[in-house]
C-alpha cells in the first residue's frame, strides 16, 4: 500500500510540478545548458524519459534508502529525518487525545441523552466541528498570549517545536509539552466532535439492545450493564474509524504547523510544493501513507483487544 | 394457604407519546404460586411484555408505573435500580423472545453465565463459577459443554442460544422465571425442546413461571392458570382447563376459534375477529372490545366491564357484561361468532389425476458455492440448498412445503420464480418448460401466470407508493391500457375485501392484515394461474391471520387458483393445503395428500414435527406424547453419505446394527403409494 501510494504520487508530482521553472526567468538568465547541468545530477531533468527518472529515484530508495534531493541540492533524507519526529509527535498525540476525548464525551452524552449535559456537549461539538482549523489555531494563540501575559511568564509557546539549548530528560519533556500544547489543542478542538457523535449514537443503539436488557435482567445495574456490555461493543466500530481519519488529521497538521511555525512535515509539504521539490513532496506523501498504515495497525490491534471473536477465528 | 411468590395488584403502566398518554397496562392483578405456571396470552400490543418488564423493573425511564408488585412479601415498585438489581437474576430471572440478540456478541457464553453467578455471589471463586457454568450448560442440553463454554454466541444456533439464556435464568435458582415469548422465534421441534427445558428448570428450582405467549397451544401445553389480555387489561382469567372448556368472554372465544388445528382434518372455515385492537390513547369508558364484538349490546357501551367471577367460580373471572349468558363459547343455541361461508369448489369433485397441472417441478437442484477469505474469495465447498425436489400442482390445488428454517423452502420458491433452468430436471408452468423460454417476451407472458406474496406485509410494500400504484404496477408492466387499470384496481381491492375508496392511501395507513391483503391483490392483478405464498400469515396475529386464510380459501375457489404455499406453521398448512411435502435439509422426506400425511405420518421426522406442535386443548395436550428431537439441524455444508436425518432420528436409535448400516450409507429415496403418500425412510 505505502509503496503504491508513494509511486503514484511520484508520477502525479511530475505531472503538476515543474522543477525547471525554478530556474527559468532567473536574473541573470541561465542558459538551457546550465539549467540541465543543475537539474540532471539531481534527477530532476525533464528531458530524461520519465520512466528512467522514476527508476533512478526508486532504485535509490530501494538500494541506498536515498530519497533524492531538492532542486537546490538539499538532501530529502536529512530534512525528513528530523521533521518526521516533530510531526509524528504532534499527529499521534493529537489523534490519541481527540479519540479519547471524543469517545469519553460520547459516553457521557449517551448516558444522559436529551438532558442538559448531553445538549450542551452536543451543541459545543457542533460548533467546534465547524470551526476552520486556521481560526481555531489563531484563536488559541490569542488566548495563550493573553494567558501568558496574565501569569507573567511564558507557559505556552506559540511558535516553534522546541526551545534551543534545553537539555536533560525532564526539562526536554516540559519544554516539548509547552510547545506542543497549543497545536495539539487546535487539532483536537476541531477533530474530536466526529467521535463524540459516532460514539454517542452507537452507544445509544447498544443501550437499547436486547443484550443490555438481558445483562440487567441478570442483575447488573443499568450503569454496570452499559459499561460492560454496551460500551465494549460500541467501541469496536469507533476504533476502526480512527484509522480512516488519519489522513484528515494530517491535512489539519499541515495547516497547524505552518501557523505555529513548526518545522515539521506539514510545513515541509507546503514548502516543497511551492519550490517544485518533487522528491520532497513524494517523501511527504510517503510519510502520510506510513502514518495511515500505523494508524490502521494500531486500530487493528485495538479491535483484537476489544473483540475476542477476532482472536478465535 | 401459603403466600404466592408473586402477587400483582392493579398494575398500571403508561408512557408519554406524541399522540397523548399511552395506557399500555390498565389494571392487571394476579398471583403466581410456587411451582405454578401462569400463562399470559393476547395479541400484539395487548401489554403482555410491558407487564413483565414492569415486574422486572426494566421499563424505560419515561414509563409511569402504578399499583403494587409484591415478590415474596416485599413491594418491588418504587425501588431503585441498584436495589432491583439484587433481585433481578437472583430471585426473579427472565428469558427473552429473541435468542439471537439477547446475548452480548463479544463475550463467550461461559463469561456471560459466570457473570450472572458472580454478580450475586461475590465470594464464589472463578473456578467454581466456571465449573457451575459447564454444569448448567450440560443441564440445558448443550453437547460437549466443557468445550462449548468458551464459544461465542455467533457460533451457536438460535435454539442453542436460547438454551444458554435459560441456563443463565436458572443459574441462581430463582423463585420466579418470566419467559416472554421464549419460543416464538424458534422452529417447532426446537420449541418443543425449549418448553420441555423450561419445565425441567421449573422442576429443578421449584420456581414459579410466568409464560407470556400468543400461542394458545403453548398455553395448553404448559400453563396451570391463564390470563387473556386485551387492550392492556385482563379480560378473562381462569385455570387452564376451565378457560378452554368454558370460555366466557367473546374475545377469548374468538382467539380460540381463529386458530386452525393440526390434529383435526375437518375443513370448516376459521372464525376471524373483525377489526383491530383499539389505540391505547384516551380509551372511552366502555368495553374496549365492543367495536369488534359480534354480540355487543347497549350495556357494553355504558361502562368498562369489571373483571368479575362468573358461573359461581371464584377463580374464573371475565370482563364482559354478557359473560353469564355465554356458556362454552355459545350464546343460547348459537355460537357467539357466526361461522362464515366459504364456497365449495366445483373442481374438487374432479379427481386430481384428471385436472391439468399448473406447475410441474422435476429434480430441482440448487447449490451455492461456499466462499472463504475476505479479499479474494476462494471456493471451499458447496452448500446443497435444494437437492432433487420433484412435485406437481394441479388446477385448484394447494401444495404446501413445510420444514424448519434453513431446510430450503424459500430457495425452492425462488428457483421457481426465477424460472431457473435446470441441468438435470425441469420446471414447467402451465405446460411451458422454462428451458424453452426464448427472449424476454415469452418470459413476460409466462410471468403473468405466476405471482408471489411475501411474508412481511410491511417490508414488501414500497412505503412511498399509494396502494393504487402498488396494485396497478403489475398491470402496467404487462401493458394494460391506462383506462382499464383504474376499474381493475377497484375490482381487485373489492376482491380481497378492501374498500376501493381507500386505494389512494399509503401502505402505512393499513394494518398488518390489510397490508397482506394488498399484497394478495397485487399478486392477483394479472390473473395468474399459480400464486406462490412465502409464509403469508406468519407475521400476523391469530385473529387477523384467520381472515387472510379464509380469503385465500375463497379466492382459490372463486378464481380456480393453485397455490404453492410455504409455511412453518403446520396447523395453518393442515387447514389450507391439499397436498403437503415435508422438507429436511434440501430434500423432501415425505410427500402426499395432506390428510394422509397428517393422520398417518410415516417418516420419523414428520412424526416428530407433528407431535411437537402443541394443540390448543389442555386435555388433549396432556395426553399427547411429544417426540423431542435431540440436537439441531446439521449444517448444510456437512457432507452426508446416508440419510440426512440420521443424526437426530429417534427410530435410528432403536434399530439394530444391521439395520443401521442402510441409514448411514444409502440415501433413502421417496417410496410408498406413488402420487398419494410417499416417504424417504429405509425402515418405513
Ligand atoms: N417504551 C415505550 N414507550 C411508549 N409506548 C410503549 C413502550 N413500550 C410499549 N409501549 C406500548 O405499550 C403497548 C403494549 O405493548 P407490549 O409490548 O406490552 O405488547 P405485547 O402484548 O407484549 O405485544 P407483542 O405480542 O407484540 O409482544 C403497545 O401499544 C406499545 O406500543
Ligand atoms: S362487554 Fe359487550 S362488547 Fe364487551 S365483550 Fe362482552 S358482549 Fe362484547
Ligand atoms: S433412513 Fe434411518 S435415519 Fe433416516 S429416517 Fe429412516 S430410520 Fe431414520
Ligand atoms: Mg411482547
Amino acid at each position: 500500500m505505502v509503496v503504491a501510494v508513494t509511486n503514484l504520487t511520484y508520477f502525479l508530482a511530475w505531472a503538476y510540478l515543474d522543477p525547471r521553472s525554478n530556474y527559468v526567468g532567473r536574473r541573470p538568465p541561465l542558459s538551457e545548458e546550465q539549467i540541465v547541468n543543475l537539474l540532471e545530477p539531481r534527477n530532476l531533468d525533464d528531458n530524461v524519459p520519465l520512466l528512467e527518472r522514476w527508476w533512478t529515484w526508486f532504485s535509490g530508495i530501494v538500494f541506498r534508502w536515498d530519497w533524492g534531493v531538492s532542486p537546490t541540492g538539499q538532501s530529502v533524507n536529512e530534512q525528513v529525518a528530523y521533521r518526521m519526529w516533530i510531526s509524528a509527535e504532534l499527529m499521534l498525540g493529537a489523534t490519541l487525545l481527540l479519540t479519547l476525548i471524543g469517545i469519553g464525551l460520547g459516553v457521557y452524552s449517551a448516558s444522559r441523552q436529551y438532558r442538559l449535559g448531553d445538549r450542551v456537549a452536543q451543541g459545543t461539538s457542533i460548533i467546534t466541528m465547524n470551526i476552520p482549523i486556521v481560526v481555531a489555531a489563531l484563536g488559541l494563540v490569542l488566548l495563550a498570549i493573553a494567558f501568558n501575559n496574565a501569569v507573567g511568564s511564558t507557559i505556552f509557546y506559540v511558535t516553534g517545536a522546541s526551545s534551543p539549548g534545553v537539555s536533560g530528560f525532564f526539562p526536554t519533556i516540559v519544554d516539548t509539552a509547552q510547545h506542543i500544547a497549543l497545536p495539539t489543542a487546535a487539532l483536537v478542538l476541531v477533530g474530536y466532535a466526529q467521535y463524540h457523535f459516532l460514539q454517542r449514537s452507537l452507544l445509544l443503539d447498544n443501550i437499547k439492545s436486547d443484550y443490555v436488557r438481558m445483562a440487567r435482567a441478570k442483575g447488573l445495574t443499568k450503569q454496570q450493564a452499559i459499561r460492560k456490555h454496551a460500551l465494549r461493543t460500541s467501541l469496536i466500530p469507533v476504533t476502526t474509524q480512527v484509522a480512516f481519519s488519519i489522513p484528515g488529521i494530517f491535512t489539519g497538521a499541515v495547516l497547524t504547523e505552518s501557523i505555529f511555525a513548526w518545522k515539521g512535515m506539514g510545513q515541509y509539504f507546503i514548502e516543497t510544493i511551492s519550490k517544485n521539490d518533487i522528491n520532497g513532496v513524494v517523501a511527504v506523501a510517503a510519510f502520510g501513507a506510513v502514518m495511515t498504515a500505523i494508524g490502521a495497525i494500531l486500530a487493528d490491534i485495538a479491535v483484537v483487544v476489544l473483540d475476542p471473536r477476532v482472536r478465535v477465528s | 394457604m401459603t403466600t404466592p411468590v408473586l402477587s400483582v395488584r392493579d398494575l398500571t403502566v403508561s408512557f408519554p407519546s406524541e399522540a397523548g398518554r399511552v395506557d399500555a397496562v390498565r389494571g392487571v392483578s394476579f398471583d403466581v404460586g410456587q411451582g405454578r405456571t401462569l400463562g399470559i396470552v393476547g395479541e400484539s400490543g395487548s401489554g403482555k411484555s410491558v407487564t413483565s418488564l414492569a415486574v422486572m423493573g426494566l421499563l424505560d425511564d419515561n414509563a409511569r408505573v402504578g399499583g403494587s408488585v409484591m415478590f415474596e412479601g416485599q413491594e418491588l415498585l418504587g425501588r431503585t435500580d441498584a436495589q432491583m438489581s439484587k433481585i433481578r437474576g437472583n430471585g426473579i430471572s427472565m428469558i427473552f423472545q429473541d435468542p439471537l440478540t439477547s446475548l452480548t456478541p463479544v463475550f463467550s457464553v461461559g463469561d456471560q453465565i459466570v457473570e450472572a453467578l458472580t454478580i450475586h455471589d461475590a465470594r464464589l471463586s472463578r473456578r467454581a463459577a466456571w465449573d457451575r457454568a459447564v454444569e448448567l450448560l450440560r443441564l440445558v442440553g448443550i453437547p460437549r459443554p466443557q468445550e462449548r463454554v468458551k464459544s461465542f454466541p455467533h457460533e451457536f444456533s438460535g435454539g442453542m442460544r436460547q438454551r444458554v439464556v435459560i441456563a443463565i435464568a436458572m443459574a441462581n435458582n430463582p423463585r420466579l422465571i418470566i419467559a416472554d415469548e421464549p419460543t416464538t422465534a424458534l422452529d417447532v421441534t426446537i420449541q418443543a425442546q425449549i418448553l420441555d427445558l423450561i419445565k425441567t428448570a421449573q422442576r429443578e428450582t421449584g420456581a414459579a413461571v410466568m409464560m407470556i405467549t400468543h400461542d394458545m397451544g403453548v398455553v395448553a401445553n404448559i400453563a396451570d392458570d391463564v390470563i387473556v389480555m386485551y387492550a392492556g387489561r385482563p379480560i378473562e382469567q381462569a385455570p387452564v382447563d376451565t378457560l378452554f372448556a368454558d370460555t366466557r368472554m367473546p374475545y377469548s372465544i374468538g382467539l380460540l376459534g381463529a386458530i386452525p388445528r393440526v390434529d383435526k382434518s375437518e375443513k370448516r372455515p376459521l372464525v376471524p375477529i373483525k377489526g383491530s385492537p383499539p389505540l391505547l390513547v384516551d380509551l372511552p369508558d366502555a368495553c374496549p372490545f365492543a367495536a369488534r364484538c359480534p354480540i355487543v349490546t347497549d350495556a357494553c357501551l355504558t361502562a368498562e366491564p369489571e373483571l368479575v367471577a362468573v358461573g359461581g367460580h371464584a377463580d374464573h373471572r371475565a370482563a364482559c357484561v354478557r359473560a353469564e349468558e355465554i356458556r362454552a363459547g355459545r350464546l343460547g343455541d348459537d355460537p357467539v361468532y357466526p361461522v362464515p361461508e366459504v364456497p365449495a369448489s366445483t373442481l374438487e369433485t374432479v379427481p386430481r389425476e384428471l385436472r391439468k397441472p399448473t406447475l410441474e417441478v422435476e429434480n430441482l437442484t440448487k447449490t451455492f458455492p461456499l466462499l472463504k477469505g475476505s479479499f479474494r474469495k476462494k471456493k471451499v465447498g458447496e452448500v446443497h440448498a435444494v437437492k432433487g425436489v420433484s412435485f406437481d400442482i394441479r388446477e385448484g390445488e394447494t401444495m404446501a412445503i413445510v420444514g424448519e428454517s434453513g431446510s430450503g423452502k424459500t430457495t425452492t420458491l425462488l428457483q421457481i420464480m426465477d424460472f431457473a433452468a435446470q441441468d438435470d430436471g425441469d420446471i414447467r408452468i402451465v405446460g411451458t418448460s422454462v428451458a424453452d423460454l426464448q427472449g424476454g417476451r415469452a418470459e413476460r407472458e409466462l410471468r403473468r401466470d405466476v405471482q408471489i406474496v411475501f411474508q412481511d406485509p410491511v417490508g414488501s410494500l414500497d412505503p412511498r407508493m399509494t396502494v393504487f400504484d402498488v396494485v396497478a404496477e403489475p398491470l402496467r408492466t404487462v401493458g394494460m391500457p391506462a383506462a382499464d387499470v383504474g376499474p381493475r384496481v377497484d375490482e381487485l381491492m373489492d376482491l380481497v375485501g378492501l374498500d376501493p375508496a381507500h386505494s389512494d392511501r399509503f401502505p402505512a395507513a393499513f394494518s398488518g392484515g390489510q397490508r397482506q391483503r394488498i399484497g394478495i391483490a397485487r399478486a392477483l392483478a394479472t390473473n395468474p394461474k399459480l400464486v406462490v405464498l412465502d409464509e403469508p400469515v406468519s407475521a400476523l396475529d391469530v385473529s387477523v391471520q384467520a381472515g387472510v386464510i379464509n380469503l385465500l380459501d375463497e379466492l382459490k375457489v372463486r378464481l380456480g387458483l393453485s397455490y404453492l404455499f410455504v409455511a412453518h406453521d403446520l396447523s395453518v398448512v393442515r387447514h389450507i393445503a391439499d397436498r403437503v411435502a415435508v422438507m429436511y435439509l434440501g430434500s423432501f422426506v415425505e410427500h402426499g395428500d395432506v390428510d394422509a400425511v397428517f393422520d398417518d405420518p410415516q417418516h420419523p421426522y414428520t412424526e416428530a414435527l407433528l407431535s411437537a406442535i402443541p394443540v390448543p386443548d389442555p386435555v388433549v395436550e396432556r395426553g399427547r406424547e411429544h417426540i423431542v428431537l435431540t440436537g439441531d439441524l446439521p449444517s448444510p455444508t456437512d457432507t452426508i453419505t446416508g440419510c440426512a436425518f440420521v443424526s437426530r432420528c429417534p427410530l435410528f436409535q432403536t434399530l439394530d446394527e444391521n439395520e443401521r448400516v442402510a441409514c448411514e450409507t444409502k440415501v433413502p429415496a421417496l417410496s410408498g403409494r406413488t402420487g398419494v403418500h410417499v416417504n424417504a425412510c429405509h425402515h418405513r
